[in-house]
């Protein structure tokens, strides 16, 4: 019945404090499972005694549950909470799922459950302990007997989903278009205010800018992460030498995402790379003042995430933005490259960016620099259509 | 939509600064040290990061003029830690807009 040796199963149901959350294993008596139900039996811990479900006094429920405390039991009110409650809603979920035909009824002698099971010390309601120990114990045997989630559920949500406890989510880049507010002004509380002002959405990133890095240096990028924990925040260092001591730092200080020029060294563009996957952040090459990003990207043996086609700020007044070869960049790359595109984008420039193929466009003092920043801000984000991860759905699916 | 042309040329200058009015809560530069202190006090116990313009905000805090007994600091948002900080630590304060 279960060839993989156990099933997992797993479940959280309820809210604090008498949350309840559910980690069991079921498998066959006869393999590992077996072994690990009778060590645990045999080998209680303090404060962390396993105990069999049972259905009332005397009948322990089938199939045999063990039920493993995760929180320490440091007193009687613990010992009740568990024995009382928990026990008896964890033996109630096992008889039902048999009933319910979760569990084959036939196997029932064949099989064990392992629960551990988390209880609050200051979960006091017996009524709401019970009930959401019941349901999250039925959903993680349910769960656990149909294999859930599949691998293709959780690569789907790995990049929506908002953790629980920290209440944010983090950010890949894999819903371009994005648009990067970026930040070359010096002055703290300037940029602090701005930041504020700035819608938040999903499909904002940050950029300490490189004036705003070497006023404050790299540090700043932790200070952004407070104010937004949730966004992306890009160090945009231009590394030209030391490329990996640079990088580092960078991510040291929580840069998601970090920036060297395109102008540096092979050498050092590369150390830069390999050390940004190191420190699990994305490296952007900036091609400002690049004669020929193409020939630099088809000479680098490791290729960056983010390549940003830039025109400097000092040439804004006398030069056209060039988005002609971002086709080209990207097949160079696999198509495992976002391109960005740089240098004085207005609104009305978005949908010809957007069309040359570009992945991220930059924006500063538009933005930065607007007597309205968020309704700037939002006019960019209007004007790409961009729409928020999970806005329109329902948290009740999982 | 909004119009933005123009907004992003050299030198233009965003008009929403305010001036967060502090009142020190000693005289003199005791106040001022007292109120350096205190704002430490606040993002340690907060578990804030330092800001990174701290250093220059303990020159420019204690080079500011006494108006009454109020200390005139600059900034750029009502929400700004500097204000949540003076809620905090019990300052008496005020904003004054110049949008």
């Amino acid at each position: 019945m279960i060839e993989e040796g156990f099933l997992v199963g797993e479940a959280l149901v309820g809210e604090e404090p008498e949350v309840a959350h559910i980690d069991l294993i079921i498998g066959e008596k006869r393999g590992v499972m077996g072994q690990a139900f009778a060590n645990s039996l045999a080998q209680p811990r303090q404060g962390h005694t396993p105990i069999l479900a049972v259905v009332r006094p005397n009948v322990p429920v089938k199939p045999a549950t063990l039920i493993v405390p995760k929180v320490t039991i440091r007193n009687l009110e613990g010992a009740e909470r568990l024995f009382g409650p928990a026990q008896s809603a964890i033996a109630k979920a096992v008889a039902d799922a048999v009933e319910e035909d979760i569990i084959p009824k036939e196997k029932v002698e064949e099989i064990a459950i392992i629960v551990s099971v988390f209880i609050h010390p200051r979960g006091k309601d017996y009524q709401r302990i019970y009930r959401y120990n019941y349901g999250a114990t039925k959903l993680a045997i349910r769960r656990a007997m149909e294999r859930f989630p599949g691998i293709d559920t959780v690569l789907e949500e790995k990049d929506k989903a908002a953790h629980a406890m920290i209440g944010f989510r983090i950010n890949n880049l894999k819903k371009p278009p994005y648009l990067e507010v970026a930040f070359d002004i010096p002055d703290w509380r300037r940029v602090e205010g701005v930041i504020r002002a700035l819608p938040r959405s999903d499909a904002i990133i940050i950029e300490a800018g490189t004036p705003l890095i070497k006023r404050y240096g790299v540090e700043v990028v932790q200070k952004i992460h407070q104010l937004r924990p949730e966004t992306i925040v890009l160090a945009d260092l231009k590394t030209l030498d030391t490329g990996n001591l640079e990088a580092r730092m960078a991510g040291d200080a929580t840069a998601d995402v970090i920036g060297f020029s395109g102008l540096a060294p092979l050498k050092t563009m590369e150390k830069f790379i390999e050390e940004c996957k190191k420190v699990g952040a994305l490296s952007l090459m900036d091609t400002l003042n690049v004669a020929d990003p193409i020939e630099v990207l088809k000479s680098l043996k490791v290729k960056p995430d983010i390549v940003e086609l830039h025109r400097a700020i000092d040439v804004e007044e006398s030069e056209e933005a060039q988005w002609g070869n971002i086709q080209e960049i990207k097949r160079i790359c696999n198509n495992k490259v976002l391109v960005a595109v740089a240098g004085g984008i207005r609104v009305d420039k978005v949908k010809e960016a957007l069309k040359s193929g570009a992945d991220i466009l930059v924006v500063g003092r538009a933005i930065t620099a607007a007597k309205d920043v968020t309704g700037a801000a939002r006019a960019f984000l209007h004007e790409m259509g961009v729409e928020e991860v999970d806005q329109f759905r329902i948290m009740t699916d999982y | 939509m909004i119009n933005l042309s123009g907004i992003d040329r050299e030198g233009q200058e965003s008009v929403f600064h305010k001036k967060l009015k502090v009142k020190l809560k000693k005289p003199g530069n005791e106040g001022r040290i007292e109120f350096l202190k205190d704002y430490l006090d606040y993002l340690i116990r907060k578990n804030k990061v330092v800001p990174p313009d701290f250093p220059t905000f303990v020159r420019e805090i204690m080079g500011l003029d006494d108006r009454s007994g109020f200390i005139h600091i600059r900034i750029w948002h009502q929400d700004s830690e500097l204000v949540e900080f003076a809620k905090d630590k019990g300052y008496e304060y005020r904003i004054d807009h110049y949008d």
